[in-house]
């Protein structure tokens, strides 16, 4: 009796979530992946089985278009997340002496995290604005004669704005694996006879790639599938995908051709998170 | 209130109040739920009112088919309300029961899209302009053209509305006046106008408070506007901007009030689409949103001469000169797509 | 022999804390001297200085004659074995041990054959292409030694070398390391908390307390002549006894301690009257049979027997509230009544060569 009682308990704390991510998770997938090849009729869209919807996402260029700008505002966002948490994250786990100082900083780049997406975005906009703090500043310094506007409602503003908000995601992993490396490492590689920028290329760059990999996968599909940035900074030219997914759910109630673009894009975020998944393994120290 | 526009338009889904006994949900536009006349309903009615705001027409059929039985009450345009008849998403409307039924402009209810089979499925509330709209101190000589939206002169300080709408813009400027009724190769054109109008584009405004902070900003001095809206709004903020009727002539719409298929407040949303009739909700309309009232008696009474004349109540031609929205039915995804194309390129 | 590491009066300040203080002393080429000391004394400091790791707040080392005092580590001719070995995880054991050779531009041939040769060395050859999380504890500390050897530096630095590794192994690995430092003849320089290590190993030791040597001197030296009761004490079991110069002559003393006088040699003239500590090892004390008479009797009574398999430990009170610990090793048959029991009286002897006197006040 106790022992089925047991059972019954172990079953339900494995079974409750794992029912919870099948309803919650796969479910909501298989059921886009099914309107995925419905078709769009007026006033909305019938149930079908063609693959219509697939082949416009190769064959009509707007698709195509916004799929490899995503492709490239997403990289160039992980990019410069990588160029500018890699050092941050490097100087606090193996530079900052002061551990008080070290958790301030650290904080300091988590604490964005608790303010509102929107506002850290419209803080921006603020910034880059034709009046805004980047213009006057650079007016004020001589720089510029008149205010430009080129900082604000392009591809450049939405990297910027999306940089900025997602680096925590960089620096976390980041900072987590570096800190992760023996400190004795780098010594003994001085020891054998290697300079300091060799040894980091070949000692502390390679251990941290598992975190590198971590932080580039999640700034690569967070930026994949934001459409607030676009929406808010961005501008005639920054569609992103997601906003065009959201487009077709709601102005076009078109939901097979959002719906098949919402399975290409998780195609590609699987894509890239086996692939970070291979690079961690491919440089994770295993223990024994 | 930028904000909570914003908010309105991201977290939808999330705004899903809880119902009350007497309680009803309007999924509507800003303004048109406005304490100024609505406490007043409220407190005599004993109904309370939910209020979710809407930033385009195309809101409308999205939020109602996620279903859950949300809302009671929603005021489309007259270019959308057909879209919710033939979704199955209104009722047809008790008009004995509304009082002032009869005092709409005949011209309104005549209006393709809110009848079907003898009838009536939305009750004319508002009407205006997609005027365009300039700020003052950027021009010497007035535009009056929609020319100027596509002038190198402006470039980098030029927005249009993120909608649909855009391609009537770019194929009154074609010459194509039929805009409700453009073949695909006048379709196709406007794109190409649009393309080539791209490069000179600031930014698409999609909401109207967004609109209010790029002219605010400095970001841009001419676009198109939903007459007599973001001009007060902006001349709140103290900056002088000036509406205008392009040579190539302007849209106009109508919102109408329909009742959500099944709604059970039924009372209520009867009670509030009388008052919005009345003078209450007419006058009250007119004064938060500057928007021209559809029934001629109740506005005639509640208005001062000035804005009376100021929203052209009683002025045919003014009316006639508009080309009023239509339902575009399945020709809206050919309109849709081309303007997704521009977005995209 | 000439001096491969010079150390001239070396310091380590870490704000007001002396981790190593005024240090000077020298290492013969090919000699294996360890750094023995209880945790904090300064040893890891001191070695992780010569290793280039810390810069000195003071002092001068100089490596085969030259000042490399500011030299870092990539450019000095010592290698290091660290404490948890520090093999690059993402390396096989091969890259590992090829790594120091990377910038000596061999060629290719020249450093295979180095790595294999470094491999055979350690008996681990075989494992050339595992990863360092395959092998054993003792494994890796084998290729920690072979990828430092094998730069074939002139001294080689051992950071607690066996620490991490179990009690059998270690013991094993003494000897081994012992073994390796007679057939490279490089250089050894070991740090190291275990007194066992630092006598089986070691030409010599040098002896470390708050960040100064000491003494230092070869394994037998400071065994039979510890200078300090610290390093009697760190080397091997002492007994301590508190008394008083009775008479003093040259070269010996009489010592009243413990209710008798006892008979001791000493370096330095004692003045009668003076205060001092006594120390002899527990395994130098002769217990005396009935009848039987030897040097400097001490009566007791013992307190504690305690049995260890090799012999007997016997705690012996003795007058004047002290205790002394005697190691007897047990007679091949062992009979029952022969162990002494608690309680029972007992007679010691010691030989008064076998007696360390040092001054009271620094006991």
């Amino acid at each position: 009796m106790t022992l089925l009682r047991e059972r019954l308990g172990g079953a339900a704390v494995l079974g409750i979530p794992l029912i919870w991510i099948a309803v919650f998770m796969l479910l909501p997938y298989a059921i886009i992946a099914t309107y995925s090849f419905w078709i769009k009729q007026y006033p909305t869209f019938v149930p079908a089985f063609q693959f219509g919807n697939y082949l416009n996402l190769f064959t009509d260029p707007q698709y195509s278009k916004v799929l490899i700008r995503t492709l490239k505002v997403s990289l160039l966002v992980s990019f410069f997340a990588f160029l500018l948490g890699y050092p941050f994250a490097y100087f606090l786990a193996f530079r900052c002496r002061s551990q008080a100082l070290r958790t301030w900083l650290y904080m300091a780049v988590i604490a964005p995290l608790w303010v509102s997406y929107l506002l850290r975005a419209y803080v921006w906009k603020t910034i880059l604005g034709t009046e805004g703090i980047l213009n006057s500043f650079l007016m004020s310094v001589g720089i510029l004669s008149e205010p430009s506007d080129i900082f604000l409602y392009n591809q450049f503003a939405m990297v910027v704005t999306l940089t900025y908000i997602f680096i925590p995601f960089m620096v976390m992993p980041v900072y987590t694996s570096l800190e992760k490396i023996p400190r004795n490492l780098v010594e003994a590689s001085a020891d054998l006879g290697m300079r300091p920028i060799p040894t980091f290329l070949r000692i502390t760059l390679p251990l941290s790639m598992p975190g590198v990999a971590a932080g580039f996968t999640m700034t690569f599909c967070l930026t994949f599938g934001d459409f607030v940035a676009p929406f808010l900074v961005g501008g005639p030219d920054g569609n992103l995908v997601a906003s065009v997914i959201v487009t077709q759910f709601g102005t076009a109630l078109n939901w097979p051709m959002g719906s098949a673009l919402a399975i290409f894009v998780l195609v590609i975020v699987l894509a890239v998170l086996s692939l970070s998944d291979r690079v961690e393994r491919a440089f994770s120290p295993k223990e024994a | 209130m930028k904000l909570r526009l914003t908010m309105s338009a991201i977290l939808a889904l999330a705004a899903a109040p809880a119902v009350a006994e007497g309680t009803i949900n309007v999924l509507t536009w800003e303004g048109y739920a406005d304490s100024s006349f609505i406490d007043k309903f409220v407190e005599e009615s004993g109904c309370e009112v939910n209020a979710t705001y809407v930033g385009s027409n195309d809101d409308f059929a999205p939020k109602l088919m996620a279903g859950g039985g949300v809302y009671d009450l929603i005021a489309p345009s007259i270019d959308t309300t057909q879209l919710m008849i033939d979704l199955g998403q209104v009722e047809p409307l008790d008009t004995a029961a509304i009082e002032g039924w009869n005092d709409i402009y005949p011209k309104f209810l005549a209006l393709d899209g809110i009848q079907q089979d003898g009838k009536y499925y939305g009750m004319p509330y508002s009407w205006g302009a997609i005027a365009f709209m300039y700020r003052d101190d950027a021009f010497d000589t007035p535009p009056t053209s929609l020319a100027a939206l596509w002038s190198e002169a402006n470039s980098g300080k030029i927005s249009l509305w993120d909608d649909k709408s855009s391609i009537y813009v770019a194929a009154r400027l074609n010459g194509d006046m039929d805009i409700y009724n453009l073949s695909d190769a006048q379709i196709e054109a406007a794109k190409q106008k649009l393309i080539e109008q791209k490069p000179l584009v600031r930014k698409y405004w999609s909401t109207a408070g967004e609109l209010v902070d790029l002219y605010k900003a400095g970001e841009v001095v001419i676009s198109n506007t939903w007459a007599g809206y973001q001009s007060s709004l902006l001349a709140d903020e103290g900056i002088k901007v000036t509406e205008f009727i392009p040579e190539e002539g302007a849209e106009g719409w109508m919102d109408a009030w329909m009742v959500v298929k099944g709604t059970p407040n039924k009372e209520c949303a009867y009670k509030f689409l009388n008052m919005q009739l009345s003078e209450q909700g007419q006058c009250g309309v007119a004064n938060v949103n500057g928007y021209s009232a559809t029934n001629g008696v109740a506005a005639k009474s509640c208005m001062t001469p000035e804005q009376y004349a100021a929203l052209h109540q009683d002025d045919p031609d003014y009316l006639d000169s508009l080309l009023i929205w239509q339902p575009l039915g399945e020709r809206f995804e050919a309109y849709l797509n081309a303007w997704n194309a521009v977005k995209a390129q | 022999m000439a001096s491969i590491i010079e150390l001239d009066k070396l310091s380590k300040h870490y704000a007001s804390i002396a981790a190593v203080d005024d240090v000077s002393f020298s290492v013969e080429d090919g000699e294996f001297v360890t750094l023995l000391g209880p945790s904090g004394c300064g040893k890891s400091t001191l070695l992780r200085m010569i290793g280039g790791f810390e810069e000195p707040s003071g002092g001068v080392i100089r490596l085969a004659g030259q000042d490399v005092t500011w030299t870092p580590p990539y450019r000095r001719d010592v290698n290091m074995v660290f404490q948890d070995y520090a093999l690059f995880p993402h390396m096989t054991i091969g890259e590992n041990i090829a790594y120091g050779l990377k910038l000596m531009k061999l060629g290719r041939t020249e450093t295979a054959q180095r790595v294999t040769d470094a491999l055979e060395l350690v008996g681990l050859h075989d494992k050339i292409d595992q990863r360092p999380h395959q092998l054993s504890g003792g494994q890796r500390q084998r290729i920690a030694l072979a990828r430092a050897i094998v730069r074939q530096p002139k001294v080689l630095l051992l950071d607690e070398p066996l620490s991490a590794l179990d009690a059998k192994l270690r013991e094993q690995m003494q000897l081994e390391l012992k073994h390796l430092h007679e057939k490279v003849g490089i250089t050894f320089i070991m740090v190291t908390h275990d007194q066992t290590e630092a006598l089986v190993m070691s030409d010599r030791v040098v002896v470390m307390e708050k960040g100064r040597v000491a003494q230092e001197g070869s394994p037998h030296l400071l065994y039979d002549h510890p200078r300090t009761p610290y390093v009697a004490n760190f080397i091997g079991t002492t007994n301590f006894l508190d008394g008083q110069i009775a008479r003093a002559a040259e070269g010996t003393a009489r010592i009243s301690v413990a209710g008798v006088e006892l008979e001791a040699v000493t370096d330095s003239p004692r003045r009668a009257g003076e205060a001092i500590t006594l120390g002899f090892r527990p395994e130098k004390v002769r217990l005396l049979s009935e009848g039987e008479s030897g040097e400097n009797e001490i009566p007791g009574e013992i307190a504690e027997v305690v049995y260890y398999g090799l012999g007997l430990r016997l705690a012996v009170a003795v007058a004047g509230g002290g205790r002394v610990y005697v190691d007897s090793l047990l007679p091949d048959r062992l009979a029952d009544t022969a162990v002494p029991a608690v309680g029972q009286p007992v007679r010691m002897a010691l030989s008064p060569g076998n007696i360390f006197l040092f001054d009271a006040e620094v006991a």
